[in-house]
C-alpha cells in the first residue's frame, strides 16, 4: 500500500481519453490507497491530543482532514466511509466550538473512528476490486463495543468478537484487505498493516489480543517470525500469533514454533480455520471443559481418576460396567474415553472394537490405562484403533496432560470435520446427524422439536448479477445472523448451496413460527453493497413439528415440502408443514417450474 | 467551457475534472484558493467557470467567492460542499449553484453548468 506519510498523495495524472467510468474507477482506487495514510496522519494527530488542554492546531488538522474525507468518501460512493467520517468531523467540531479544549473522552472516540474508518477502507478496497468480496453491515442488536480493550468476552459468543482486536500484517495489500474484510464480516475487529514497522508502531501504542503475520516479507524470508521475537523478548505477557504463509517447508514452520507462533496457517488461507484458531487463542477460556468418560471395572478407580480430571476443569463420568458406555455416550457427549484394558465381562479392546463399529464414534479418542507394561501386548491392545496407552499408577499431572492435549487436538479435528468451509455452520452431515440425536432425545424426554430448512430467495439472480463473491456475502451475512440471533442450543448448518437447516430444541410450533419470522424480517433489512450498488435479499422457511413429524426422515422431507409451498406461494415467508405435507406431491404440471426446493435454480 | 476547479483534496478534484472532461468542458485542477486568485489574475487563462470546494485551509470557497468579487472578477462561481447546501447558498445567493458533494455530484455537477 503506497501510504505516503505526512504529505497528501496525488492521483496519477488523469487519461483524459479514457472514459469516465474507467477514470472514475481508477480515482476511486487511488482514493482508497492513500487513505490508511491519511488515517495514519490523523492517529498521529490524535496521540498528540491531551485531556482537558486547549490545542486549537490538531483540532483544526483533523477537521480538515475527516471534513475531505466526508466530502471525497461520499463523491467515490462509498457512504460509511463518509459517515464515519462525518462522526469524527462532528466530534472534533464540538471541541473546536467549545473553545478548543480536548474532552477527556474524545481521543478515545476518534481512535475508535479511525479503526471503524481504517476497516471499512479494507472492505471497500475489497469492493471496489471485482474479483473480491463486497462488504455488508447487519442491522440488529450487536453491542457497540464500549471500549478498544478486550474486556470480559464471554467465550463462545460470537457478538463478543467486536471487542476483540486482531492486527494483521502482510505484505499483499489485497491479501490482507480480503482477509481483514473476511474476519470482519464475523465480528472481529481488524487492523490491517503491510509493513512490520507499522505493527511494531501499533503494538507499542495498543496491544491487540492476537496477531496474524505472515512469515515471508520482502526484506526477509523469515521476517515475521523474526518479529514477533522480537516483540516477545521485552514481555511478560506474549500475544498469541497466528501465522499465515505461503512456505508449507519445514524450515518456515520451525522458525514460526520456535518465534512462539501458536498456529500456522498455509496460503491460499481458508477462513473458517483461521477463524477456528483465532477463536480460540482470544477467548479468555475454552468454550466447554472437556467431556472424559472413564470406563474401569475398579469402581473406586474410576472414581478417582473422574475426579483428577475434574480438579483440572474437566467433566468426568466414572463407569464401572462396560455395558454402559454406550447408552451414556448417547447423552454425554465425550471429548474422549479412558478406559481400563483388562474388565472381566467386557475387555477394553473388545469394547474399543465395538465402539469404532459404529460411525459415530470412529474417531471418538480413547486412552488405555493399564497395568501391563509388556510393549507386544500394548501394541496389540492399540492395534484395534486406540489412541494411547497409560501405564498404572499413573501420576495425576500426566494423566491430566495426556487427556487435556488429545481431547483438545482432537476437539479442533472434529470442528474442522464437521464445519462448513465458507459459512463456519455445520455442514450437511453434521446438521442430519444432529437432528437424529436431538430427535431421539426429544422422543425420550417428551418434548417436541422444530427443525427448519431455509432457502435464498431468488440466490442465482443475485450470483448472476453481482458475481459470486457477493453471492458468498450473502451466505455469510445469513450464517452469521442466524448465529448471532438464535439460542446457544439451537443448531444451525448449511444444508447445500443457499439452503440453510435450523434445529430448534424444546420449541413448539408458534414459538418457531415467532423466531423465524423475526429472523427473515432482520435479515431482510440487510444492505448489501456490490460494486457501489445496494440491495437486500430474503429467504424462504419451511418448518417441520415433532412429534407431528416422528422421524428425522419424516421432518426433513417435510420441512421441503412447507418450503415449496413458501416458495409458491410468493417467498419472504415462513410456512409450516401440515399432515398433507407427507402426502406424496400431486402430479407435476406439464412444464416444470423452476421452483424446486431442491436445486439451486432459480430458488 | 473554460473551467477552473479549486479543491484542497486532490481526489475530490480529480473526479470533478473527471465528471467536467467528460461533459467536454476543458478544466484546470488547483488546490487552494490563493492558486486560483493567481490563475484567475492571468488575463489569458480566460476562465468561464470557477467551480470550488467551500471548506479548505486558509482561504475558504466562500472567501475565494468574496475575494473574487471584491477583486472585480465576475466569473460564474459553483460552490461544493460537505455539509447541507442550502444555508451555505443563502449565505451568498449570488453564487450560481451549492451542490452537495456525495455520489449525486455525477448528475448534479453537469447539470448545474449545462444550466449556466
Amino acid at each position: 500500500m503506497a501510504a505516503e506519510r505526512g504529505n497528501v498523495p496525488i492521483p496519477a495524472a488523469p487519461n483524459k481519453a479514457e472514459s469516465f467510468q474507467i477514470r472514475k474507477a481508477r480515482l476511486r482506487t487511488s482514493f482508497l490507497s492513500q487513505l490508511p495514510g491519511r488515517l495514519a496522519d490523523a492517529r498521529r494527530a490524535v496521540a498528540k491530543l491531551r485531556a482537558s488542554e486547549i490545542d486549537h492546531a490538531h483540532l483544526d488538522a483533523l477537521y480538515i482532514l475527516f471534513h475531505t474525507l466526508k466530502g471525497s468518501g461520499a463523491t467515490f460512493g462509498f457512504r460509511q466511509i463518509s459517515d464515519a467520517a462525518e462522526s469524527a468531523e462532528q466530534a472534533v467540531r464540538h471541541a473546536m466550538d467549545s473553545g478548543g479544549r480536548v474532552e477527556a473522552a474524545l481521543p478515545a472516540e476518534l481512535a475508535r473512528l479511525l479503526d471503524d474508518l481504517a476497516a471499512l477502507a479494507l472492505a471497500a478496497e475489497v469492493q471496489v476490486d471485482p474479483d473480491v468480496t463486497p462488504g455488508f453491515e447487519l442491522p440488529g442488536p450487536e453491542p457497540e463495543p464500549t471500549s478498544g480493550h478486550a474486556l470480559g468476552a464471554r467465550p463462545g459468543q460470537p457478538a463478543d468478537r467486536s471487542q476483540r482486536m486482531v492486527y494483521l500484517c502482510d505484505d499483499d495489500p489485497d491479501l490482507a484487505a480480503q482477509l481483514a474484510g473476511q474476519l470482519g464480516c464475523f465480528g472481529y475487529r481488524v487492523r490491517a498493516f503491510t509493513t512490520l514497522a507499522d505493527l511494531r508502531e501499533a503494538v507499542d501504542a495498543e496491544r491487540p489480543s492476537a496477531m496474524i503475520l505472515d512469515v515471508v516479507f520482502p526484506e526477509d524470508e523469515n521476517a515475521g517470525p523474526k518479529m514477533l521475537a522480537e516483540l516477545r523478548a521485552g514481555e511478560e505477557e506474549a500475544i498469541p500469533c497466528i501465522f499465515i504463509s505461503c512456505r508449507d517447508d519445514f524450515g518456515g514452520r520451525l522458525q514460526a514454533v520456535r518465534a512462539g507462533g501458536s498456529a500456522y496457517c498455509t496460503k491460499p488461507i481458508k477462513t473458517v480455520e483461521l477463524l477456528e484458531f483465532l477463536d480460540r487463542l482470544t477467548s479468555p477460556h475454552p468454550p466447554e471443559p472437556i467431556n472424559v468418560l472413564v470406563v474401569d471395572d475398579d469402581r473406586e478407580l474410576a472414581q478417582f481418576h473422574a475426579t483428577v480430571l475434574e480438579e483440572a476443569g474437566m467433566v468426568a463420568k466414572a463407569v464401572s460396567d462396560p455395558e454402559q458406555v454406550l447408552s451414556l455416550l448417547d447423552t454425554f457427549d465425550a471429548d474422549l474415553v479412558l478406559m481400563d484394558m483388562y474388565m472381566p465381562d467386557c475387555s477394553g479392546p473388545e469394547l474399543s472394537r465395538i465402539l469404532r463399529q459404529m460411525p459415530g464414534h470412529v474417531s471418538l479418542p480413547i486412552i488405555y490405562v493399564s497395568s501391563e507394561t509388556d510393549v507386544e501386548r500394548q501394541h496389540k491392545a492399540l492395534a484395534v484403533g486406540a489412541d494411547g496407552f497409560l501405564t498404572k499408577p499413573i501420576e495425576p499431572d500426566r494423566l491430566i496432560a495426556e487427556v487435556g492435549l488429545r481431547a483438545e487436538r482432537m476437539r479442533i479435528l472434529h470442528s474442522l470435520m464437521v464445519r462448513d468451509g465458507l459459512t463456519g455452520l455445520f455442514n450437511h452431515n453434521a446438521i442430519m446427524q444432529f437432528l437424529e440425536v436431538a430427535v431421539a432425545n426429544a422422543r425420550r424426554a417428551g418434548t417436541s422439536l422444530c427443525f427448519a430448512m431455509l432457502d435464498v430467495d431468488h440466490f442465482k439472480s443475485v450470483n448472476d448479477t453481482y458475481g459470486h463473491p457477493t453471492g458468498d456475502q450473502v451466505l455469510m451475512a445469513l450464517s452469521r445472523t442466524l448465529r448471532l440471533r438464535l439460542r446457544d442450543d439451537d443448531l444451525v448448518g448449511r444444508y447445500g448451496g443457499e439452503e440453510f437447516a435450523v434445529v430448534l430444541n424444546g420449541v413448539g410450533v408458534e414459538q418457531a413460527r415467532r423466531i423465524l419470522d423475526a429472523l427473515r424480517t432482520s435479515f431482510s433489512n440487510v444492505t448489501f453493497f456490490s460494486d457501489g450498488q445496494e440491495f437486500r435479499c430474503t429467504f424462504s422457511v419451511g418448518v417441520a413439528h415433532f412429534p407431528t413429524f416422528d422421524t428425522p426422515d419424516a421432518m426433513t422431507e417435510a420441512a421441503d415440502r412447507a418450503l415449496y409451498r413458501a416458495k409458491k406461494g410468493g417467498r419472504n415467508r415462513v410456512e409450516i408443514a401440515t399432515e398433507q405435507d407427507t402426502l406424496p406431491e400431486p402430479e407435476p404440471e406439464p412444464a416444470p417450474t423452476p421452483e424446486s426446493t431442491g436445486t439451486s435454480d432459480g430458488s | 467551457m473554460r473551467i477552473l476547479i479549486v479543491d484542497d483534496d486532490p481526489f475530490a478534484g480529480a473526479m470533478a475534472e473527471a465528471i467536467l472532461d467528460a461533459e467536454g468542458h476543458d478544466c484546470k485542477l488547483v488546490e487552494s484558493g490563493v492558486e486560483a486568485l493567481d490563475a484567475l489574475g492571468e488575463a489569458h487563462e480566460g476562465f468561464d467557470l470557477v467551480i470550488s470546494d467551500m471548506h479548505m485551509p486558509l482561504l475558504s470557497g466562500l472567501d475565494l467567492f468574496r475575494e473574487m468579487r471584491e477583486r472585480g472578477i465576475s466569473t460564474a462561481f459553483v460552490l461544493l460542499t460537505g455539509d447541507d447546501p442550502e444555508p451555505l447558498h443563502s449565505q451568498a445567493p449570488e453564487i450560481a449553484a451549492c451542490l452537495m458533494k456525495d455520489a449525486s455530484l455525477e448528475v448534479t455537477l453537469p447539470a448545474a453548468v449545462a444550466g449556466l
